[in-house]
């Protein structure tokens, strides 16, 4: 589960410390990661513009109808890989939990809650210590299923407003004016979660870039992610000779 | 004694010359201005009261030359003193000079012209029209100054207000007909009402511009809203004046306003209006006649989205704000999101912010 890994040192006697390195992410779920962060900015970038078409800022990006098509061109486009994205996250999904492989860590617990009371405590100064997290800690689960939601919801809302004819021949009328409600604000929303909440846990709070690496050091392992330090570090090495069963 | 000179007499002299000179004046004036100008006009009608008077114009068609004297007294120029010659210019004496006419057209589009000598705001608006490029083109059947407000017998052209419609649709039959049957027209002819538009309120008066280009089209929505936006008119009839503020958050409206403000030549598409209340055929939604009837609203929607199915006309909320009443389930949609951005603008920083203040505090403490 651990892995030791050496940086080159700068001290000047060229003394190697090791550090202990816990990995937190496959390199699927890096690719994922930032595949998401890529096309969430492209389509808030190309989708903002639309939205706010009276303001100054807008309407320098738009600056003819051409400008218009191009930047709704690439919104879709950039539409269609965050789709692809989205079904090969939840195809995966699906496989592992056939495989009965799926890592149970992202599903929200009644922990999450009694930890989430607790920070507030914490951050209220009613208590002492912050709660001791597991590998996602409820911060990290509020965002990924918050975005996981609002992500859904942009796709759904997006097709239809693409595509209203067609949806129209199946779904009630009614779906077409909830869908531009839904997109034009879910959008709003997910860009004020993701600059507040997001930014300032992963580069403000700390700055942790496990997402990009895919690791975690013991340090930072020990301090955000106690309980998952714990379990890991006492875990039995399967091929470990515990000198039990040796008489 | 020294004094005596014949220099004395010479002021003397001019006096009496420029006396002379100026009593002249004085003596030839009133003579001329004494002549009234009842009596040019009475003069013409001298001969020109005869009914029977005509000539026929070298093309063949027969003009006539009787003046109705009786309809000339009522006509709005001769009672204020403006009489035959005001127009009839290079006729100031009998017999006439030879007039080499050869159509009655041409008479009439050169005599027009006698119309800017009084008007000229007017006048050079109508050569800034729709009609006057068409005369330009070579339609000298485009209307000129008489061709609307008449000749000889001239009359406020909008009294009464029924007078517009017509005078238009002297040329303009098929539309007159059309428009008489709609809500506007028909509420003009049968109810004299005062409010609802004849030609000229959406066409202009004297530079009346070609309604099929672009610039009319992104204009149109805001010629609807000078009435339909107006809460004291349209509280009138029972109409909501919201129309227009809601048309301009539906996709179709801000489409066609940021075109209006921004690229007013580009050619677009975005329904405006008319593309489905229709132009002179507008009638009441509730009318079966109405192209925005609910029996007919699926293929006035078709006519733009080719083949879409009925649950379609239910995508467009009407010119209605989102209520409870009339399309609860958006409404809830509405609130949820109103609420829920709220909730989670505000959960997200307050949880920050006080993070930030735990954090900075906790390190403050630990470096003391």
């Amino acid at each position: 589960m651990t892995s030791q890994r050496v940086p080159t040192s700068s001290s000047p006697n060229h003394r190697i410390r090791l550090v202990r390195t816990f990995p937190r992410f496959t390199l699927s779920q890096r690719w994922e990661h930032a595949i998401l962060m890529l096309t969430v900015a492209i389509l808030l970038l190309t989708g903002l513009p639309q939205k706010y078409n009276t303001t100054v800022w807008s309407q320098v990006i738009i600056s003819s109808p051409e400008r218009l098509l191009l930047l709704q061109q690439i919104h879709h486009i950039t539409a269609l890989v965050l789709t692809a994205l989205a079904l090969y996250h939840l195809g995966k999904t699906i496989y592992l939990i056939f495989l009965r492989k799926l890592p149970g860590d992202m599903l929200p617990t009644v922990q999450d809650i009694r930890d989430s009371i607790h920070m507030w405590l914490y951050l209220v100064y009613l208590k002492k210590e912050k709660p001791a997290f597991g590998k996602y800690n409820f911060e990290q689960k509020v965002t990924y299923w918050f975005l996981f939601s609002s992500i859904a919801g942009m796709i759904i809302s997006g097709f239809l407003m693409w595509f209203p004819e067609f949806f129209t021949r199946v779904l009630p009328g009614g779906v077409i004016p909830t869908a531009i409600i839904t997109h034009s604000t879910e959008a709003v929303i997910t860009a004020i979660f993701i600059v507040l909440w997001h930014f300032y846990h992963v580069h403000f709070e700390r700055l942790n870039l496990s997402i990009f690496s895919g690791w975690l050091n013991e340090e930072d392992m020990r301090t955000y992610h106690t309980l998952e330090y714990n379990r890991l570090v006492r875990e039995p090495h399967p091929k470990q000779d515990t000198g039990e069963g040796i008489s | 004694m020294i004094k005596h000179t014949p220099v004395i007499k010479l002021p003397g002299f001019s006096l009496v010359v420029g006396t002379i000179i100026l009593l002249s004046l004085f003596l030839t004036t009133p003579t001329q201005a004494s002549e009234p100008n009842q009596q040019t006009e009475e003069y013409c009608l001298s001969c020109h009261s005869d009914p029977g008077l005509e000539i026929t114009l070298p093309s063949g068609e027969v003009l006539p030359l009787f003046i109705d004297a009786s309809e000339l007294q009522n006509s709005v120029h001769s009672p204020s003193g403006i009489e035959c010659e005001a127009c009839h210019t290079n006729i100031t004496t009998y017999p006439h000079p030879e007039i080499n006419y050869q159509t009655q057209r041409e008479l009439s589009r050169v005599y027009y012209e006698a119309c800017q000598k009084c008007h000229p705001t007017n006048y050079s608006l109508t050569l800034d029209s729709m009609h006057a490029q068409a005369a330009e083109a070579g339609n000298l059947n485009a209307p000129v100054c008489t061709d609307c407000h008449g000749s000889h017998y001239i009359h406020p052209p909008d009294q009464p207000r029924t007078l517009i419609p017509s005078t238009c649709g002297n040329c303009h039959t098929g539309i007159y007909e059309v428009y008489q049957t709609s809500v506007h027209g028909n509420a003009l002819v049968q109810e004299s009402n005062p409010d609802v538009p004849v030609c000229t309120t959406c066409h202009g008066v004297h530079n009346i511009q070609d309604p099929r280009t672009q610039q009319f089209r992104v204009d149109e929505p805001d010629l609807c809203a000078s009435c339909h936006a107006n809460q004291e008119m349209m509280a009138k009839y029972g109409l909501s004046a919201d129309v227009y503020s809601v048309y301009n958050l539906s996709w179709h409206g801000l489409d066609v306003s940021v075109y209006e403000a921004r690229w007013p030549t580009i050619q677009h598409s975005s329904a405006i209006c008319s593309d489905c209340h229709g132009v002179h055929d507008i009638f009441k939604p509730e009318d079966p006649n109405s192209s925005v009837h609910p029996d007919n609203l699926l293929v006035t929607c078709q006519k733009c989205h080719p083949g879409v199915s009925p649950n379609w006309t239910d995508a467009w909320t009407g010119h209605y704000k989102v209520s409870l009443q009339r399309s609860p389930f958006l409404y809830y949609m509405d609130q949820f999101y109103t609420l829920f951005t709220q909730i989670i603008l505000w959960i997200s920083i307050i949880y920050v912010v006080l993070q930030f203040i735990r954090f900075m505090v906790d390190r403050v403490r630990r470096s003391l």
